[in-house]
């Protein structure tokens, strides 16, 4: 199994706020990697510094064994790195079909695949197609933000707290999908629900104050009742 | 951050003496000129200072002010008796109507953002310099017209000093107004609106403040404007007026109230001098661009401004002195100004 | 009825001119959230450069792709060597550009002289049509005609290509699209390229419509560009063309019923649309991003 990405003791600030302040996180190919803490303590910001939207200021990002630490945003989604914000980033003013045409980088028979399978997946998009994003609800706003990573052949792609503010109906459908994904591509997985994180995930990353406390194996973390206490409150 | 060096107020009487005691040893009629215009605008720029560097508004129309009273006086000195009463008068009512003006114009707009305010001041200042060239009975449009000023400011030196007066009258109000409560507010609002905001202070209360206080002070430099030459015409209330403030606000320093007056003696002073070049070198008949030129480099490269630069020098000096790690400081010092 | 119809000819030609230079102003402002005060140096350039050419090889339609190269000239260095440097900070970008709006104006009388220059209306455009007893103006049909083709392509482009998808995505949502591969600072750069010669083609077109080009008329025009802008909705494309006939119309009718207000007339319209609906009268919806 190889290692996908790999952030080591990464640094970011945000304007004056020293927000991450060395965090170490490994994704390995083929599996759900998941960023766990509690809020603010610095996991969507690894995310974005990932994607080079707040850059690492010290330490080292790296996809593939190539730095992207200094790359600019466009670039790293490039290299085969799809996003899913916490606020899906879907664009209000474009029909669902606009919104996966200009997440599109080729239009070749593999992606108009690609884009019929996530279609099956989600068959809400289907039925929405020439209706505008800012018309969908936060669930399919979810699905169509995940169809939109998937359709370039990423190969890995990072969700935000994909079941922050939906049904448990739809958390359900949300997490069969990256369950069906992962079959594909690999994934990581922000979340504050830890029954959705703790049945998807293979391993665990926790961040507290914007460093890297703890990692290992997800099965590990569910018995570990110390450290759910003290870094997630719960137990 | 207000440094209380009794050096600052040292340097702030020494430059007083000095200008007091100036036409005495030179009374140049140049010179004297020179500098009541160095003055006037420096009460301009200043005013413009309390939007741009205190209150991080930034206004294009800051013109019409200027241009309300130096018409108010005009008008009033024309129609009724030239005497003093008349010119303080008209100094008053400049200034209620700029007052006025300002807060309708800053209830209107001052809601907006950064963007729209800039874009409706001009418009209105705009709208003003028409209405200046269209109502030609008061104003003799374009070509403007000329009146007798009060008998006292006929002698050049007088009216120096009057307008010496003026300027100390206002610096030390403007500067106890920056001071005050209410100039902190400004500060947060400049620094910060949004949490200003939510820190449960009325923002918009406060920038139409600011507002009046910029437009009537710019109406008084306006009055004395007009006395200095005697004439008003439209150029009172154009671009060009504007340009003048932001150019001196900018490179002097903003936000610092000495800046803009140290921006004036540098504007005028080099205007002076390359008007005289440009008898010789047609070139620098367009000198305006140079301004622009520089001023342009300045926003990218110098936004402190002379002053802004120099405080920013000592302080790092200061804490070499005192051997803090200064990174963390310039880090926010950096973001003080422009944000 | 010739009154009438002289009237909104009048006023749809004028509004027509004022889209091109809201059109740039606006999809510049939209995707790169940049306020751009020069954009009446890049009218007043294109609009000299334009009847220079036009003079020089008595070719109109030179003239024309002369105003427009120049103004994506002028686009190119401006975005590169005065947006770039302030990008996000709004106080510097509204004094810059306005800096260079005063740079560019000047430049104008040193390179073509301080003085005003009369065009005039090539001779296949000048002249008018006598329809019954409604004469209209050949030249202004022609401008509404430019105006309309150039409103129809840009809204193809927009609504109907990759290009015009990448543009609108970017506008809404930066971070998001760029997230998606989207190199955004190369797409700021054309829209500024395409937004200034836009302005230069509209400089153009107003020379032969006012008889006589001077170097001021790039902040009067801006001006009631900007008008457009607020009334249309900041962004938003096809706003600003609604926004710039209203404006058109309005000075042309108070022009003649109540020629005192007629300058008055926009930004009564401004301070209405603003004191009752700030977002502009046609403004994008656009997500709120945490």
């Amino acid at each position: 199994m190889n290692t996908l990405l790999k952030l080591n003791d990464v640094h970011t600030y945000i304007g004056q706020y020293h927000i991450l302040q060395g965090v170490n996180f490994e994704a390995m190919e083929g599996q759900v990697s998941v960023l766990l803490g509690r809020n603010g303590a610095g996991k969507t910001t690894t995310l974005k510094t990932i994607m080079g939207l707040t850059p690492a200021s010290k330490g080292e990002v790296e996809f593939n064994s190539i730095s992207i630490k200094k790359s600019p945003t466009y670039k790293v989604a490039k290299l085969g790195i799809g996003y899913v914000p916490e606020n899906q980033g879907i664009f209000a003013d474009l029909t669902v079909e606009e919104n996966m045409k200009v997440a599109m980088r080729k239009e070749d028979t593999a992606t108009l695949e690609r884009q019929n399978y996530v279609l099956e997946l989600f068959p809400d998009l289907k039925k929405f197609w020439k209706k505008a994003g800012g018309h969908l609800s936060g669930g399919q706003k979810q699905m169509l933000s995940m169809a939109r990573a998937f359709i370039n052949d990423s190969k890995l792609i990072l969700i935000d707290e994909p079941s922050k503010g939906l049904a448990p109906i739809v958390v359900e459908k949300v997490m069969e999908a990256i369950v069906e994904m992962k079959k594909q591509t690999s994934i990581v997985l922000v979340e504050q629900n830890f029954m959705m994180a703790s049945r998807i995930g293979d391993t665990y990353t926790l961040i507290d104050d914007g460093r890297t406390v703890h990692s290992g194996k997800m099965q590990d973390l569910i018995h570990h009742e110390e450290l759910k206490r003290k870094y997630l409150g719960i137990g | 951050m207000k440094m209380k060096l009794p050096l600052q107020h040292l340097c702030f009487f020494l430059m007083l003496a000095i200008l007091v005691l100036l036409p005495f040893v030179n009374d140049s009629r140049t010179l004297m000129i020179l500098l009541t215009q160095i003055f006037i605008f420096g009460i301009l720029a200043m005013s413009y200072d309390i939007l741009l560097g205190y209150t991080g508004i930034v206004s294009f129309g800051h013109a019409m002010f200027f241009g309300l009273g130096a018409y108010t006086t005009a008008v009033m000195l024309k129609q009724m008796e030239p005497t003093l009463s008349t010119f303080f008068l008209s100094i008053v009512v400049g200034m209620l109507l700029a007052g006025f003006i300002s807060f309708l114009v800053g209830l209107l707009t001052l809601r907006l953002k950064s963007h729209f305010f800039a874009m409706l001041t001009l418009a209105f200042s705009g709208l003003f310099l028409v209405v200046a060239e269209k109502w030609r009975s008061v104003t003799y449009g374009n070509d403007g017209f000329t009146f007798r000023a009060p008998e006292i400011f006929r002698d050049r030196m007088t009216f120096y000093f009057f307008v010496l007066a003026c300027l100390v009258v206002i610096f030390i109000a403007l500067y106890r107004f920056v001071n005050s409560p209410t100039g902190r507010i400004l500060i947060a609002v400049r620094e910060n609106e949004q949490r200003t905001k939510s820190l449960g202070y009325n923002t918009l209360y406060y920038k139409v403040i600011a507002s009046i206080v910029a437009g009537t002070v710019a109406s008084l430099a306006g009055s004395l404007y007009a006395i200095s030459l005697r004439f008003v015409n439209t150029s009172v209330m154009t671009m060009d007026i504007t340009l003048d403030a932001l150019l001196m606000t900018i490179i002097g320093g903003v936000g610092t109230l000495v800046g803009p007056l140290l921006g004036s003696a540098v504007i005028e002073y080099a205007q002076h001098a390359l008007s005289g070049l440009a008898r010789d070198y047609p070139i620098f008949e367009r000198w305006i661009i140079f301004f622009g030129i520089l001023y342009i480099l300045a926003v990218i490269f110098f936004p402190k401004g002379i002053i802004g630069s120099l405080r920013m020098m000592f302080w790092k000096w200061r804490l070499k002195r005192k051997g803090i790690n200064q990174s963390s400081v310039t880090l926010s010092q950096e973001k003080e100004r422009f944000e | 009825m010739e009154l009438l119809v002289n009237l909104v000819i009048n006023g749809l030609a004028t509004g027509m001119l004022i889209f091109l230079l809201a059109a740039g102003l606006t999809l510049i402002f939209g995707l790169m959230d940049v306020l751009n005060f020069a954009h009446g140096g890049l009218f007043v350039w294109g609009a000299y450069a334009g009847i220079f050419t036009y003079m020089f090889t008595e070719s109109f339609l030179i003239g024309i792709v002369g105003a427009i190269v120049t103004g994506a000239l002028l686009g190119l260095i401006t975005e590169k060597l005065i947006i770039t440097p302030v990008y996000g900070n709004h106080i510097q970008q509204i004094l810059i550009t306005l800096g260079l709006m005063l740079v560019l104006q000047e430049m104008i009388k040193v390179v073509f002289g301080p003085n005003g220059v009369a065009v005039k209306t090539p001779s296949y455009l000048a002249g008018s049509w006598e329809i019954g007893d409604v004469i209209i103006i050949k030249y202004r049909l022609f401008i509404i005609v430019v105006g309309f083709i150039i409103f129809g392509i840009f809204q193809y482009m927009l609504k109907k290509t990759k290009v015009g998808l990448v543009v609108r995505a970017g506008v809404q949502d930066k971070e998001m699209a760029q997230a998606l591969g989207i190199h955004i600072k190369r797409v700021f750069l054309y829209v500024f390229m395409v937004g200034a010669a836009l302005a230069a083609l509209s400089g153009m077109l107003m020379a032969p419509y006012s008889g006589v080009i001077y170097a001021e008329m790039g902040m009067e025009y801006a001006i009631l560009g900007f008008i457009v802008v607020v009334i249309g909705g900041m962004g938003s494309f096809s706003g600003s063309l609604l926004a710039a006939i209203l404006v058109g119309l309005a000075g042309s009718f108070m022009a003649y019923y109540v020629p005192v207000l007629s300058l008055a007339v926009n930004m009564i319209l401004m301070a209405i649309v603003l004191i009752f609906r700030p977002q502009g009268l046609f403004a994008m919806r656009k997500e709120r991003s945490t």
